[in-house]
């Protein structure tokens, strides 16, 4: 079994793409999401908050100071629109990037006119700042308009507060910052990991079984004199230690770029989140990946050895994936907590671990259900494996 | 000595409508299941060199495949040096080098590399490994690429390659399916001389061959296999003396064929 095994990983260990998937992918995946969608995302915010935006404003003569101010907006630029013409087609043609529709009570004195309703015509599918923009020069008129018809009713100061907001909600949350961005993030970690370790896993278990049928050396491995199940093993091991370096490539990546944002950049939610989070729960997150990919790796074989070829390897694979997210998803559901249950269902369980352990809320006693069932289930896969290695119509399809 | 006592095996047809219209009209197909070998015996004493001949899709592959433990035969005996290959696979593969026609090599790994990883699997230790692939590269003349990783190799590196990799064990029996098929001339004349080498040190050799000259060269002994059915199983003198034209033509008497 150990000679089987030793042989695979050396084979691995000089296949590029395998490298690739188990080592260079993990360790550049998260700096690609922490770094480069925060790039490019601020980048999209600062480009539509420095665009240029046309307007154009039906009956105007009604608020011709309202007009005036946006008129003034250094980015905002006023065109006329056609008397006759429907606005919302008029917009959505391109003609203007918003268009507002003053009503025929508008005034300045609120006491007169009431509520008075704009109607504002804008694409709002894409990220455009047009509501903020816009809502910063009414915010303006409207307070200014406020305080006037405050003063002329004589309001207190504390009156107009309790006026404007009768009741307030005062929160006070007892969730320290790490439940808090536990709960937030706490979801996506296993979503990720788990996807990384069965990437990591895929490649090494389709070279190993498919890949064996299809270079012409599975018949010459399975007349050695060595048992059937050694042989098994032996891919197994070799597979769940291409999972296994790619789960710790993946939490380790975790672990240094969360230290490198927050001490290197300096962002602090970061580093309180990281200064949070201790080593013995970053090396628990990892024990926990264990039986999860050896779940991972006798499923990859056994469709691995089934298939004639890469090619067909890589189809019965690729549902796998699918399969996988079920699990991860159900742990994200409102109500679904690592209890009764829950505890039981296997990779769930785990994804459900994992956050608590992000949050610092596990309950460390479900360590047994957790183990327990992912063993259970593991075991199940790896003998179906050696059975699926005995029969012919298998190996010699 | 190997013995070989009416084997058979059959294989159940996933999908009968994918087969050729060939297929469909050999009379080995019953039903859902094809009957490959049917009735196959043969044996080959120490020293000897049995031809295994036949046309294509005649069992030989999977007469072999049953000799060298990869398929169970569902009726017949097959006994190797005395082991019972049914009854003690284990102990029988320790016996056997099999060479089958489609092997490949661990492209990841160089020649010299192939062949230890499988003399480790038959339980040698590293310094018997390093003399005997010393030996096999002086016959097979292996020493020009051996250290360099095979996924380069030409045919003929592989297929010598190949050979040292089943027979790195020195095993009782050496079984050969089409050895050379697919070499050039000086390799193919390479596996020839050193199947010739292992007959002179009394292993008995079994292989499967469409070259008849081939047969003429080496063989003690030929058995010719026609629809899973030995048609012949007899000395070399038997079989030339079945025409007095050519071993073609008593190759196709046996299976009751013209040209």
């Amino acid at each position: 079994m150990w000679l089987v095994m030793t042989k695979e990983i050396k084979e691995l260990l000089r296949d590029r793409k395998t490298l690739f998937f188990m080592i260079a992918l993990p360790l550049l995946m998260f700096p690609v999401i922490f770094g480069a969608v925060g790039f490019f995302a601020s980048k999209a915010v600062k480009e539509a908050e420095s665009k240029p935006l046309t307007f154009a404003v039906v009956h105007a003569e009604r608020a011709r100071g309202l007009v005036a101010a946006l008129e003034e907006q250094p980015l905002l630029e006023r065109l006329d629109i056609p008397s006759d013409v429907d606005i919302r087609n008029w917009v959505k043609a391109d003609n203007a990037d918003f268009v507002i529709e003053i009503p025929e009570n508008y005034s300045n004195d609120v006491m007169q006119s009431g509520q008075i309703s704009i109607k504002l015509y804008f694409n709002d599918a894409g990220l455009n700042m047009v509501e903020r923009r816009l809502n910063e020069v009414l915010d303006t008129i409207a307070s200014k308009n406020q305080r006037a018809a405050f003063a002329a009713l004589n309001v207190t100061e504390q009156q107009q507060q309790g006026l404007l907001d009768p009741i307030v909600l005062e929160k006070v949350n007892v969730a320290d910052q790490r439940e808090n961005w536990g709960e937030k993030i706490g979801g996506m970690v296993p979503y990720l990991v788990f996807i990384l370790c069965l990437q990591g896993a895929m490649i090494p278990a389709t070279d190993l079984g498919a890949g064996e049928k299809e270079r012409g050396t599975l018949e010459t491995l399975l007349i050695s004199p060595i048992e059937r199940h050694h042989i098994v093993l032996g891919k197994f091991f070799a597979i769940a230690l291409a999972g296994i370096m790619s789960a710790l490539v993946t939490v380790g990546s975790i672990a240094i770029w969360g230290t490198v944002l927050s001490q290197g950049m300096a962002i602090k939610i970061v580093a309180d989140f990281m200064a949070a989070i201790s080593i013995i729960d970053f090396v628990l997150v990892f024990l926990m990946l264990i039986p999860v990919v050896a779940i991972f790796a006798s499923a990859l074989l056994s469709l691995s050895i089934y298939a004639r070829s890469f090619k067909e390897a890589q189809g019965y694979m690729t549902p796998l994936v699918f399969v996988v997210l079920v699990p991860v998803i159900l742990s994200m559901l409102p109500g679904v907590e690592l209890k009764g249950g829950w505890a039981w269902v296997p990779l769930t369980n785990v994804a459900l671990a994992m956050k608590e352990l992000i949050k610092g809320t596990m309950d460390y006693f479900q360590l047994f259900a957790i183990f327990g069932s992912t063993a259970v289930i593991a075991g199940g896969l790896i003998y179906f494996c050696v059975f699926w290695f005995n029969r012919e119509k298998v190996l010699f399809r | 000595m190997i013995e070989v006592k009416q084997l058979a095996k059959k294989f159940t047809v996933e999908n009968p409508k994918k087969l050729s219209e060939q297929e469909k009209t050999d009379p080995r197909l019953k039903g859902r299941f094809f009957h490959s070998v049917k009735d196959v015996s043969f044996d080959c004493a120490q020293g000897q060199v049995l031809g295994l001949l036949g046309p294509n899709g005649a069992g030989k592959t999977t007469t072999l495949r049953m000799l060298s433990t990869a398929l169970k035969p569902d009726s017949g005996s097959i006994t190797i040096s005395g082991v019972d290959v049914l009854e003690k696979p284990i102990v029988a593969r320790q016996k056997i080098g099999f060479l089958s026609g489609s092997t490949g090599l661990y492209g990841r790994l160089t020649g010299r590399e192939n062949i230890a990883y499988f003399g480790r699997l038959h339980g040698m230790d590293d310094e018997s490994i390093e003399s005997r692939i010393g030996q096999l590269a002086d016959i097979l003349e292996l020493h020009d690429f051996l250290d360099r990783r095979s996924e380069n190799f030409s045919t003929g590196m592989k297929q010598k390659t190949n050979i040292a990799r089943a027979v790195v064990h020195s095993p009782e029996v050496v079984i050969l399916d089409e050895p050379t098929t697919g070499l050039d001339i000086m390799a193919a004349q390479t596996v020839l001389n050193f199947i010739m080498s292992l007959k002179a040190q009394g292993t008995p050799v079994i292989f499967s061959t469409h070259h008849l000259d081939e047969v003429a060269e080496l063989c003690d002994r030929v058995a010719v296999i026609d629809q899973g059915i030995t048609r012949f199983n007899d000395t070399i003198d038997a079989f030339t003396a079945l025409s007095d034209q050519s071993l073609s033509a008593s190759f196709l008497a046996t299976i009751q064929r013209e040209l």
